[in-house]
């Protein structure tokens, strides 16, 4: 355990350095880019993965926390003249903490296919709220000139500075994950997935379970919205669309749902597999199939093969 | 609101009902019998639209697309259930994240293919000749489209309904939907029978694609527009069932229409709440079967 | 402890539950046996609260239980050791009884790892049903005896007041009924036990009382000599039972 926790901190510090100590590299500003995105899309994917992974909860409408937490985030600032960092990511994760509240009330009456297919739904609801309520979200054309947060009044809008921000955020979601799961909580989540009327044979009131947990990956999601809109210095609908959920999906399922690692491969896979292929390549087509063959022949994802290749 | 726009309303909203009819019984059909929410339903009438954009080019005719474009999404579900959904026999979760890809997979087919006059450019198919003009209805010009929707979806509910109810295919349908474990081990091939019911959903959808995409044109982002509706439809309505198609699309078409034009703000919001209500009060849906939660 | 009052289910025009009368002492052992079909299965889900009664009462230690969930009965002390094993598969036996520990102590803790003295109760529960030895195996690699074991341990590690059990013995060997009945004779009097059972040496060994139900309703009550001898128990069941 002690030198499982070693590893991930070297590497975490090695990670985080990157900028640093790769700037003789002619590409290095580009890597490090496209290591903030997969950061950012890591932190998304873990929060998915909570309710994929853990608690068997299938999904389809997390971009509403994503995008919602990025919204949150842009116009509050906006709002209230400020750039300050804890200021607009508070109000990311309030807000898609509250907006999974909401949606998180209705779906968690569902479940399995029907949980997922009310999820998709009610995601989409929030989609046509981004796109209607031009006021506020600026509509089809998006949220743009979003500020880079500042903490304290230091100042992090330089792509390094802003690079370490992201490490750090991932580092702390990935802590929190990780004592979550394998906490109590995360085992009744577990619990809840694997055998739910037995959980609540045993006493559990297993909806506000499901609930809880929907609400805490929402909150989780959010803070990736917030880094996101930081990033990109632009919200648009775009983040709360469908496609985006299922990104995210596909980003739990490709790296291994249930296990921690999975959804930082996940993401990077997914990342890669967008970014850099060449532009010919349709991108969306190769995410596809690729996701197809997991299913079909990879379905704990690259986590679940890589173990099964350790036990043989 | 005048009654000649209530009336023209009322007739928008029976023909969207219409429309979403025909969509939606594709997928209440795929899921009564596979258990499978097909998510690449949109896809497919997505998919629908765009042949029947091709057809109609090449030939002139939206008849004849209005019929090859159904055959060619029954083919491409004749294909893709034997190759991806049967082996996945069973887990039904996965077959539906299959769909997912497949979706991913075709609707960024026809994004990229403007070398065939598809494309990420908006769309338009022209109405056919003989139904674009508009006919007097109770004092204002109404579409005959519209009207042609209105029939055809009609037509086509009771065609399904004597095929479901008195032909012994439908016999076997309503088998299937019941208990296809038993079916099987009665000796009915339901490999083949899966098969051929995912290729009708999907000629379904396609269909679906063809009559909407006069009125709604080719764009895309489309085929999310329809998951969402059908989805909505059969929730409301009630899966599994034909029946719950067309209560679903009857309440849905008619509130999403009259949504629109007197509170086109909410109208989308309207629906979800109409949904929202059904699964809180009526989890199996109007008149479905299936328990969507608990 | 445990009082049935009229109790009805309906199932569309059956039937199942037809107006059952019961009243469980506290500490009792009381089995209920009858044919297939009599309603015993529909009796113990409505007991849980897993079906909804269409009519009459349950009142557990005082409380009624009527607008109650199943988790919140379960939460009143009520546990149950159901016919068809219902475990975690993938999760080993101790995990398993790790789970059922955990709700007495409270689902929200997102913090804390199970700790010394939850695993020390996990253990002294696998001990209890003989299962320490395969703590570490997982649910679903288990033979049947021993699931119906962890099956058991699932339901007591919860420290309920009363106990269902719905056919302990159910697809057991001889050595695994022999021992399952030495584990429920010796539980703890503080407990009341409900029991479904088609075993009738178990039942004999086990009971203090018997009910028969017959189509959904209590035919007979009493003592297990009282229904040895009683002539309406004997026609429409036990005289099946021994003729088989």
């Amino acid at each position: 355990m002690r030198i499982r926790v070693a590893i991930v901190l070297v590497a975490w510090i090695a990670l985080a350095t990157f900028p640093q100590w790769s700037s003789a590299w002619e590409s290095s500003r580009y890597v490090a880019g496209i290591i903030r995105q997969v950061l950012i899309f890591a932190i998304f994917a873990s929060s998915l993965n909570l309710l994929v992974g853990y608690a068997g909860l299938p999904s389809l409408g997390h971009a509403a926390f994503f995008g919602g937490g990025a919204y949150a985030a842009a116009i509050v600032a906006q709002r209230l003249g400020t750039d300050e960092l804890l200021v607009s990511m508070g109000a990311a994760i309030a807000g898609a903490a509250l907006l999974a509240l909401l949606v998180g009330y209705f779906a968690v009456r569902a479940v399995g296919i029907f949980f997922l297919m009310l999820t998709l739904a009610l995601a989409q609801m929030v989609f046509a709220l981004a796109f209607q309520a031009t006021d506020l979200t600026g509509g089809s054309n998006g949220f743009s000139g979003v500020h880079r947060p500042a903490l304290f009044g230091l100042d992090l809008s330089a792509a390094n500075d802003l690079y370490l921000l992201v490490s750090v955020a991932s580092l702390l979601v990935g802590l929190l994950v990780w004592r979550v799961t394998t906490s109590t909580y995360g085992r009744a989540l577990v619990g809840v997935r694997e055998n739910e009327r037995r959980m609540r044979a045993l006493g559990y009131d297993t909806r506000t379970l499901k609930l809880s947990a929907f609400v805490l990956a929402g909150a989780l999601a959010g803070i990736a919205g917030a880094l996101s809109a930081y990033e990109f210095r632009f919200v648009s609908p775009n983040d709360v669309a469908l496609g985006t959920s299922v990104t995210g999906f596909v980003m739990v399922l490709i790296g291994g749902a249930g296990s921690l690692l999975g959804p930082i491969l996940g993401a990077a896979v997914v990342l890669l597999i967008e970014r850099v292929l060449p532009s010919e390549l349709p991108a969306q087509t190769v995410l596809g199939i690729v996701f197809i063959v997991f299913v079909v022949f990879a379905r704990q994802g690259i986590v679940g093969a890589l173990r099964r290749v350790a036990r043989a | 609101m005048t009654v000649e726009d209530a009336l023209q309303q009322a007739l928008n909203g029976l023909s969207f009902g219409a429309l979403l009819f025909i969509l939606a019984a594709g997928l209440s059909l795929i899921f009564g019998m596979m258990d499978v929410v097909n998510l690449a339903h949109g896809a497919f009438y997505m998919l629908g639209a765009y042949v029947a954009l091709s057809v109609t080019r090449a030939t002139g005719s939206f008849w004849a697309a209005l019929v090859v474009a159904p055959l060619v999404l029954a083919a491409v579900g004749l294909v893709v259930e034997p190759l991806l959904l049967r082996r996945l026999r069973g887990r039904h979760l996965d077959q539906v994240l299959i769909t997912i890809g497949l979706a991913l997979v075709i609707a960024d087919f026809i994004r990229l293919r403007d070398d065939w006059g598809w494309g990420a450019t908006v769309r338009a198919l022209p109405f056919p000749a003989g139904l674009d003009a508009s006919i007097d209805l109770a004092g204002s010009a109404y579409p005959t489209y519209r009207l042609f929707v209105v029939a055809f979806g009609a037509a086509l509910a009771l065609l399904l309904y004597v095929l479901h109810r008195r032909t012994s295919v439908g016999a076997l349908v309503r088998a299937g939907v019941d208990d296809a474990e038993m079916l099987s081990a009665l000796g009915v091939d339901t490999d083949r029978l899966f098969t051929l019911t995912f290729a009708t959903g999907a000629g379904l959808a396609g269909l679906a694609g063809v009559v909407a995409a006069p009125v709604f044109g080719l764009q895309p982002g489309m085929d999310v527009d329809a998951l969402i509706y059908s989805l909505i439809v059969v929730v409301v309505g009630g899966l599994g069932s034909l029946s719950g198609a067309v209560a679903g699309s009857a309440v849905v078409g008619p509130a999403d229409t009259f949504g629109k034009v007197l509170f086109p703000q909410f109208a989308l919001a309207l629906i979800f709440a109409i949904m929202a209500l059904v699964l809180l009060f009526r989890p199996t849906g109007l008149l479905g079967r299936v328990r969507i939660g608990r | 402890m445990i009082e049935i009052r009229d109790l009805r289910r309906d199932f569309g025009g059956i039937r199942a539950l037809a107006g059952v009368d019961l009243r469980i002492a506290s500490g009792e052992r009381r089995a209920v046996i009858g044919p297939n079909g009599a309603g015993k299965t529909t009796l113990f889900n409505v007991l849980t609260g897993e079906l909804r009664a269409t009519g009459g009462a349950i009142v557990l230690g005082g409380t009624d239980l009527g607008p109650l969930t199943t988790w919140q009965r379960a939460r009143l002390g009520l546990a149950r050791m159901y016919q068809r094993n219902e475990l975690f598969g993938p999760l080993t036996a101790r995990d398993n009884v790790l789970l059922s520990i955990g709700s007495l102590r409270g689902a929200y803790r997102p913090f804390r790892s199970p700790g010394a003295a939850e695993l020390e109760d996990a253990d002294a529960a696998l001990e209890q049903v003989g299962l320490i030895d395969r703590a570490s195996v997982p649910a679903r690699a288990l033979s049947h005896g021993e699931r119906r074991q962890l099956e058991l341990a699932l339901a007591l590690a919860g420290r309920p007041r009363a106990l269902l059990l719905d056919e302990p013995t159910a697809g057991m060997s001889p050595a695994e009924t022999e021992r399952i009945g030495s584990l429920i004779a010796g539980l703890d009097r503080s407990l009341t036990v409900l029991i479904v059972e088609h075993d009738m040496d178990v039942v004999f060994r086990l009971a203090d009382r018997i009910t028969v139900l017959h189509e959904g309703r209590a035919i007979a009550d009493g003592t297990p000599d009282e229904i040895r001898g009683d002539r309406q128990v004997h026609d429409v069941y036990l005289g099946k039972a021994v003729e088989a």
